[in-house]
């Protein structure tokens, strides 16, 4: 029993590939995939007391403290191409008599300024803490900004202190970040 | 983030060009490759050896609970309002599914002592990965949206093996009524990854008054683990000729083995059975273990103001809470031993034969001493199962097969799996003179639209087979 084999094979391979398609796709699509997280995240947080607005050694007020931290997060290249917007809210619990300015400056690996913002905390007792939210949403072209820093700047400034000084200065700190990752060329 | 985004769509992209069921080959004794499914069927040729590389090519791809078409489809729908749905739609369970074997050579043939001896060398890849649902979610949405939601770590579980397969079996009908087979198998492990058995949670929470920060967000019970065998070595210094000394023996070696029988209950109802892979492979060699476990809560970094003189440096806060983490949730290196077991699969059947009586192998039947006859046409049932690292899967199968000339048969299946319940498969195995071609294909109806299927399943080949004379 001879037959021609080539035809049968060839046949069934050819019905195979006539038969089977992949149709009405788009694979342009894929070029559109977006995906829009919203991450949300602790940032700082700090608990100052009145005495460490007085240097005891010289019996001097200490009006400026200072405190720096890398966010090194913020200017790597994946956050610096997909954060859209960030929202900072920043709440201080202030029971000491004295009202407070704010200051967060951030800065470049290179110590170059690229976004600050300031807030004012207001007075509270040592019986009763007072509660100042602040918050600070950075979107647009401010954003780029904000990517290029790699550490933040922390300046609290009391108007005036002394050694009788009472209460403490709380803050929590957090960030929304609304981040968009999707393919770029 | 951008990794498990690309993982998900690289992986909608290719499930369909490429698991692990034969429907349509099992039992379908004209095709030799039918004793790679059951060495224990009843074999009606005396010799046979199967064209290098074209003996069997086998490629089966599939996931549950999603097609192409669903995220690619051109509906007009924003293809991101898609992937939402589905990442919702779809289960933890829920699995994406590639296997795909070449059989470089393959050879048989009935000694005097009328056992069936064959062997050969096969390729094989197999890759399975579960949806792992929870962190989907956290990239595609963040967790804005689901505070005190506990995402799973545990959801995470995949595996990937290339190796090669070298294999001998023995068959033969040790009663009138009964064939059985054994097969024998070394495996030579390629290139082997697997991270099963995971677990653990992660919760955002607000925090309490006494938190230190706003929230607190927390990693919990985590371990989580990724076996490798033959990648550490490769991802430093590639080379094709490693990988292949690897497919001859210079790999991770395992022993494993098939046994299968067919049982004539009456002349014109038959059982068979077969257990494929009983065995495990030793990864001793280029072996990397990466485990990280523990327990932490994120705070955020705490700011302590310390009196600094004019130029001097602050504390190290953010190195300092990489380096807690660390600690905290360590991830260690291990270059231990493990051993894997292979993917244990079942398949039983049940058919009735009707129809006109065919010989075995030839007009006279004299050489079937004593055997079961066969009839032009059968009707079945099949069930298969394999053991995956949530647990087996399962298919069952209604077949009819038709003898349609003396040279040509036919088989067409109806499969329920956990892909779908409408899947028909067809093969057509063809004894052109000593030439032996089959093709076997399932999903049948979507062919079509190969887009709209969620598994697909292709199995053909080629060899020279011998009746006896």
């Amino acid at each position: 029993m001879k037959k021609n084999l080539l035809f049968p094979i060839l046949g069934t391979l050819l019905a195979i590939s006539l038969f089977s398609c992949i149709k009405d796709t788009d694979f342009d699509q894929a070029h559109d995939v977006t995906a829009t997280p919203v991450v949300e995240l602790n940032l700082i947080h700090f608990n100052l007391v009145a005495q460490d607005f007085f240097d005891e050694t010289t019996n001097t007020p200490r009006l400026v403290l200072t405190d720096t931290t890398e966010i090194r997060f913020l200017d790597d290249t994946e956050t610096q191409e997909s954060l859209i917007r960030a929202d900072f809210d920043f709440v201080f619990t202030n029971s000491i008599p004295r009202s407070f300015q704010t200051d967060f400056t951030f800065l470049t690996v290179d110590n170059e300024e690229t976004y600050a913002t300031t807030t004012s905390v207001m007075e509270g007792s040592p019986d009763a803490a007072v509660v100042t939210e602040f918050t600070e949403v950075v979107e647009g072209a401010t954003i780029l900004q904000l990517t290029q820093a790699d550490k933040v700047v922390v300046t609290v400034t009391i108007p005036s202190s002394d050694e009788s000084l009472q209460g403490s200065l709380n803050l929590k700190s957090k960030t929304t970040y609304y981040l968009e990752v999707k393919e770029r060329n | 983030m951008r990794v498990v985004l690309f993982l998900f769509v690289a992986l909608g992209l290719h499930f369909v060009a490429l698991a692990q069921n034969k429907q349509v080959l099992y039992g379908f004794e004209e095709v030799p490759q039918s004793l790679l499914l059951n060495p224990g069927s009843k074999v009606p040729q005396r010799m046979h050896f199967g064209i290098p590389f074209l003996s069997q090519i086998h490629i089966n791809g599939g996931a549950s609970g999603l097609s192409v078409y669903d995220i690619f489809g051109n509906t007009g729908e924003d293809i991101n309002a898609k992937i939402e749905r589905k990442i919702f739609e779809m289960k933890p369970t829920d699995f994406f599914t590639a296997t795909q074997q070449l059989e470089v050579v393959n050879f048989g043939w009935r000694s005097k002592s009328d056992f069936y001896f064959s062997g050969g060398m096969y390729q094989e890849f197999d890759f399975i990965s579960y949806f792992p649902k929870d962190l989907a979610i956290l990239a595609w949405k963040g967790n804005a949206d689901y505070l005190d939601y506990e995402f799973d770590l545990g959801e995470l579980s995949t595996t990937g093996d290339l190796m090669t397969v070298f294999h001998f079996g023995a068959n033969k009908q040790i009663a009138d009524k009964l064939t059985v087979g054994l097969r024998a198998k070394i495996y030579s492990s390629m290139l082997s990854y697997r991270s099963t058995n995971n677990s653990g949670t992660f919760v955002t929470r607000l925090g309490t008054a006494d938190s230190e920060n706003i929230y607190e967000h927390e990693v919990r019970n985590a371990s989580v683990t990724v076996e490798t065998s033959g990648i550490a070595s490769l991802s430093d210094n590639f080379s094709a000729g490693t990988l292949i000394g690897r497919a001859f023996f210079g790999g991770n070696l395992g022993v494993g083995m098939d046994v299968g029988a067919t049982y004539d209950i009456t002349p014109n109802w038959i059982a068979s059975a077969s257990i494929l892979d009983i065995g495990a492979i030793f990864h001793s060699k280029d072996v990397e273990t990466y485990r990280a476990s523990g327990d932490y809560i994120l705070d955020g970094i705490e700011l302590i103001f310390p009196p600094l003189a004019n130029g001097e440096n602050t504390f190290p806060y953010y190195d300092d809470l990489e380096d807690e983490l660390e600690r905290e949730i360590p991830i260690d290196t291990l270059y231990n031993s493990y051993t894997q077991m292979r993917p244990l699969k079942i398949n039983t059947s049940l058919k009735y034969q009707f129809g006109k009586t065919i010989g075995g192998s030839q007009e006279c039947d004299c050489m079937n001493k004593g055997g079961g006859v066969e009839k032009q046409q059968s009707i079945g049932l099949q069930y298969y199962s394999i053991f995956r690292p949530k647990g087996p899967q399962m298919a069952g199968t209604l077949f009819y097969y038709r003898k349609l000339f003396k040279y040509l048969a036919a088989k067409v299946t109806y499969t329920a799996d956990a892909y779908s319940y409408s899947n028909f498969g067809l093969g057509l195995v063809g004894d052109f003179g000593k030439f032996n071609f089959y093709v076997a294909a399932d999903n049948l109806q979507h062919y079509g639209n190969l887009a709209k299927s969620k598994s697909v399943s292709l199995q053909l080949g080629l060899n020279i087979k011998f009746y006896e004379e």
